[in-house]
């Protein structure tokens, strides 16, 4: 097992998201910034920092390193208190951030950086997107973002209700709910800007067009095995593959280029559920996890000829015990940096150097 | 074995705690006004942490007062008080220690009885570094009454653990380990003297050496720096002295000779057997005997203030016992120095001896809680250590017994307590970790690792009472029942969670929930439930509600429903005589709920009187068959309206007719 550096942060962490460069300092940042959602007794949104390891000169960055490091990995800038516990975070651009709240609602906060160099997060808006029949608020449990280009980018979400509501983030208010299904949806995520899929708990993978979204466009299931599935991603350029992550500790890679016939493969890498799943940014051949058991773990699915094959890389701290929560994996750097959040009350983080890339 | 005379023995007494309201309930001083006008406080106790809801009542309820009470508005307020919570900055510590005593655990589990001490060692030294960290986080933190507590509590703490794990596991690695060098060791790191602060205060004010040996403070210092072992300190300090005009030829003799033995004081190797070391130390010691006498002799002579100061500094190095006590200001500072310079060699076994020689010079009832426990701990008085440790800090004393248990000397303790000292101590800790929103996790660790048949009740009790706020805190309360083998609290929540879905409409999950737990009236009363909705709307909408339950539920009345939307579908399609096969499948195997069969033989009219034949001559028997039988039993409610029934009636009897001419 290779070991994750951890700083105990007080917070139990369940959201946890990388913020993209600020405008026109995209290729010279020398920090980068993320924000994390925290539960339980205290409810906040914290803005951090930490150094850009792509810039770093001295070469210390072995994962030897004791626990008990002396400089702190990240550093707190600003911070907010949230309205119900922060079950997922979605940052679509650099100066805004939304959460997924345990009342259900959908909340856009805006980053502010003055020229001082102080930060804040501040609310800007919040719509309740899911409640049960009998009024009572309803989780939100997964946020996704449309991944198109265009200013008008939608978010969606999916709750314990059964419902995928979705709104453009500039106009929280024109928001759309639809009941997809009776058991609660655990994971939502856009295949394609025109596609959105879900996992539901009670081991179903749907998929929707987004322009007739209450109707199933398809219905994807294991028969073989009951799972119960707690997330769900796709992957960044081949629409027809998907990941989700079970409760009992499998990672399942779909391949739906056919919807009647789905080929589905799983990778039994952790000991309990599975609750977030994501491709690795900068490479796709491999999948990220986290999950319960305190770990995360870096399966490489496909095999490569030249190098590597496929297997699994766990990653976890002596002093972090309790179930890893959310991870997130940063898309704007060479060096590949994870961070995580658990139970334990610990902020993670995992930096390797990345592998010489190809020159075509 | 420890005498139980009952002057002796310690009572284990519950801190109190006392919060007051604010704002108040009623004016100060006013409570018997307060009271007279029919009125008290009322309370509720939470399950899980202790907090205490509180709010006022009235002693008779007010329908029955002759003159009505004016209500204000304190007696509309309800107060929620935390009582002992966990506070927020111990959370690293909490959660750092909790990974270890998990560690340990696993650790103790692999091993078997081979007590690795090894492994133990470094789990204890773990332990230390979290309180050391929290120390330096204490003391980065703005200073507060709160913050000097928690400080004390801290070095408190880390001065207990670290003697416990010099007395019993570090000692216990070689068998003929002297516990002399780690109690200097732990004597000058957790009791820190003389302060370096006094020692730069003395220099800085002294620029040469006849200021130096001028200084009153200086020779207070070097006795001090003697009785500590600090020798080379002693050495370099008398260096500086000696040179000085001040002093008389003898003292400043004296002194260089005093600073060369310092240096050549014996420190034991690990190469070295005791015999060669022990003579080592006696020829050193005989060495400061004779200088001792020398300079009696000479003082006897003439008075010199200096030669009488470092006569003492002589005596406290050969051991002497008046003038260590006369020196030494604690009892750890005197057990120490009679340790270092009279028995260098000595054991654990000999500290019980030697500490009762040195704490019978002290009065008892000056001890501080610390005092107490760290005695307690030298004397081997176990049972005493372990209350002592309870009253410094909850942890102390539960992490403590879970290290005895693991050394193996936890059994001289249990013949003294009337519960189980571990399983106490954890369970209490557990308890008060609950407290804490953040930390139910690791309290049920607590309680699971405990692993008595006790503490599995407890935690079966407290893990049903935990608030399923999430579908995600759910999964989690179900993983832990799972890990930790709670079979029946596992049940209860599925329970709770098919009622919490069933209240909130989520139907299908209800019963994937209760189909979990075999409960089948609770499946069946849902299932009722959609089949009213359905007759109530017209719409068979449960079809996707039904499919998400999964097909392994073997249950009647759900594969009554799944059959019955396939038939509703198949009629849709058109394919009637699919159709009315299943209709008649679902009469046949008598999975229809009572009440259901009347509306199925209506349904079955259709299929009578289509066109096509569907139903043969049997089927349309056993049809008539079930209607007779539901008229039988239905009665005034639930049995078939007279048209219908007529109707139906005629039904199957021109389709028998026409069964009989097809075939």
């Amino acid at each position: 097992m290779n070991s994750l550096q951890v700083q105990p942060v007080a917070r139990k962490i369940t959201g946890i998201r990388w913020l993209p460069p600020r405008a026109g300092n995209a290729y010279t940042d020398t920090d980068l910034y993320f924000v994390s959602g925290s539960s339980a007794k205290h409810k906040e949104l914290v803005l951090w920092t930490t150094a850009n390891p792509d810039f770093q000169q001295t070469s210390d960055d072995n994962d030897n390193v004791d626990a008990e490091t002396s400089s702190p990995l990240a550093t707190l800038v600003a911070k907010v208190k949230h309205d119900g516990d922060v079950h997922d975070i979605a940052a679509p651009a650099s100066d805004i951030v939304a959460t997924a709240s345990s009342f259900g609602t959908i909340s856009i906060y805006n980053i502010g950086h003055t020229d001082s160099g102080d930060s804040s997060l501040s609310l800007r808006e919040a719509v309740t997107a899911h409640k049960f029949a009998n009024g009572e608020p309803a989780v939100a449990t997964s946020l996704s973002v449309q991944p198109t280009n265009s200013a008008d980018a939608e978010i969606a979400s999916c709750g314990e209700d059964g419902r995928i509501a979705y709104a453009p983030i500039s106009r929280l208010d024109a928001l759309q709910r639809h009941e997809v299904d009776s058991t609660v949806i655990t994971g939502v995520c856009w295949p394609m800007p025109t596609q959105l899929a879900i996992a539901t708990r009670a081991g179903q993978v749907k998929l929707f067009d987004r322009r007739a979204p209450a109707e199933v466009q398809a219905v994807f299931v294991d028969p073989s095995n009951t799972y119960e599935f707690e997330c769900i991603a796709a992957h960044p350029s081949q629409s027809f593959r998907l990941a989700t992550g079970t409760d009992t500790g499998a990672v399942l890679l779909w391949d739906i280029r056919n919807p009647k016939k789905p080929t589905m493969e799983a990778f039994n890498v952790h000991e309990s559920n599975v609750w977030s799943v994501g491709f690795h940014s900068s490479d796709a051949a491999k999948i990220v996890s986290c999950s319960e058991d305190a770990s995360l773990a870096v399966t490489q699915w496909v095999s490569d000829s030249d190098r590597q094959s496929r297997g699994v890389r766990h990653l976890s701290g002596f002093f972090n015990t309790l179930s890893v929560n959310c991870f997130d994996v940063c898309p704007f750097t060479r060096t590949s940096i994870i961070i995580a959040g658990s139970d334990s009350g610990n902020l993670l983080m995992e930096k390797t150097a990345a592998s010489d890339f190809a020159i075509y | 074995m420890a005498r139980l005379g009952t002057d002796k023995f310690v009572v284990e007494r519950e801190k109190e705690v006392a919060t007051r309201l604010s704002p108040g309930v009623f004016p100060a001083g006013r409570q018997s006004e307060w009271s007279a006008q029919n009125r008290t406080l009322t309370h509720s106790v939470h399950p899980l942490t202790n907090s205490v809801a509180l709010g006022v009542a009235g002693k008779q309820p007010r329908e029955l007062l002759k003159t009505d009470v004016r209500v204000y508005e304190q007696d509309q307020r309800v107060y929620v008080c935390g009582l002992g919570t966990m506070p927020d900055e111990r959370l690293p510590f909490v959660n750092d220690t909790h990974a270890v005593f998990a560690a340990i655990q696993s650790i103790m589990d692999a091993r078997g009885d081979h007590v690795g001490v090894d492994a133990l060692l470094r789990m204890s030294a773990l332990y230390r570094e979290a309180m050391l960290r929290q120390v330096r986080v204490l003391q980065d933190a703005q200073d507060s009454e709160f913050v000097r507590s928690e400080n004390d509590v801290f070095q408190a703490m880390h001065a207990v653990w670290h003697l416990l794990e010099i007395v019993y596991v570090t000692t216990n690695a070689g068998l003929s380990a002297s516990v002399v060098p780690y109690y200097m060791e732990w004597l000058n790191f957790n009791f820190p003297a003389p302060a370096a602060a006094d020692g730069e205060r003395i220099l800085g004010s002294s620029p040469d050496a006849n200021a130096l040996a001028q200084n009153s403070d200086v020779w207070p210092y070097v006795q001090k720096l003697a009785l500590r072992g600090h020798v080379t300190t002693v050495a370099n300090m008398l260096e500086r002295i000696a040179p000085a005009q001040a002093l008389s030829a003898a003292a400043s003799r004296w002194a260089r000779e005093l600073a060369q033995t310092a240096r050549d004081m014996p420190l034991g190797s690990s190469d070295e057997t005791s015999g060669s070391f022990n003579g080592r130390w006696r020829r050193w010691n005989s060495g400061l005997q004779s200088m001792a006498t020398n300079m009696g002799s000479m003082l006897d002579k003439a008075e010199d203030a200096a030669l009488s100061a470092l006569l003492c500094v002589v005596d406290v190095m050969r051991g002497d016992a008046d003038t260590i006590s006369r020196v030494g200001e604690t009892w750890q500072d005197v057990l120490g120095a009679v340790l270092l310079y009279s028995e260098p060699t000595a054991q654990t076994e000999r500290l019980p001896a030697l500490a009762q020689l040195v704490l019978e010079q002290f009065e008892a009832d000056d001890f501080t809680l610390v005092d107490r426990t760290l005695a307690a701990l030298v004397r081997h008085e176990l049972p005493e250590f372990l209350v002592y440790c309870n009253q410094i800090d909850a942890w102390l004393s539960a992490h403590v017994s879970d290290l005895m248990e693991h050394i193996g000397i936890l059994d001289s303790c249990r013949r003294v307590f009337k519960v189980e000292p571990r399983e106490h101590y954890l369970v209490a800790l557990g308890e008060r970790y609950l407290t804490h929103e953040g930390l139910w996790r690791v309290a049920m660790d607590y309680f699971g690792l405990c692993r008595t048949r006790v503490s599995q009740s407890i935690m079966g009790e407290y893990i049903v009472r935990m608030p399923l706020e999430s579908d995600r805190k759910a999964q989690q309360v179900l993983r832990v029942c799972e890990r930790y083998k709670l079979t029946e609290a596992s049940e209860r929540v599925h329970r709770q969670l098919g009622r919490q879905k069933w209240q909130r409409g989520r139907l299908g999950a209800a019963i994937a929930h209760f189909v979990r737990v075999n409960d089948s009236s609770a499946v069946g009363q849902i299932c009722d439930q959609l089949w009213a909705e359905y007759l109530a709307s017209g719409l068979l909408t449960y079809g996707p509600i039904i499919d998400s339950v999964l097909a392994s539920s073997g249950h009647d009345r759900v594969r009554f429903l799944t059959q019955y939307r396939d038939f509703h579908e198949c009629y849709k399609a058109g394919e009637f005589a699919r159709a009315g096969k299943l209709l008649l499948s679902i009469l046949v195997g008598e999975i229809a709920p009572i009440h259901a069969v009347p509306d199925l033989l209506v349904d079955s009219i259709p299929l009578l009187e289509g066109d096509a034949l569907v139903f043969g001559a049997d089927d349309t028997l056993e049809l008539m068959r079930c209607a007779e039988s539901v008229v039988f039993v239905g009665g005034e409610e639930g049995g078939v309206e007279r048209d219908e029934l007529s109707i139906f009636s005629v039904a199957c009897a021109r389709n028998l007719a026409r069964s009989y001419v097809m075939q």
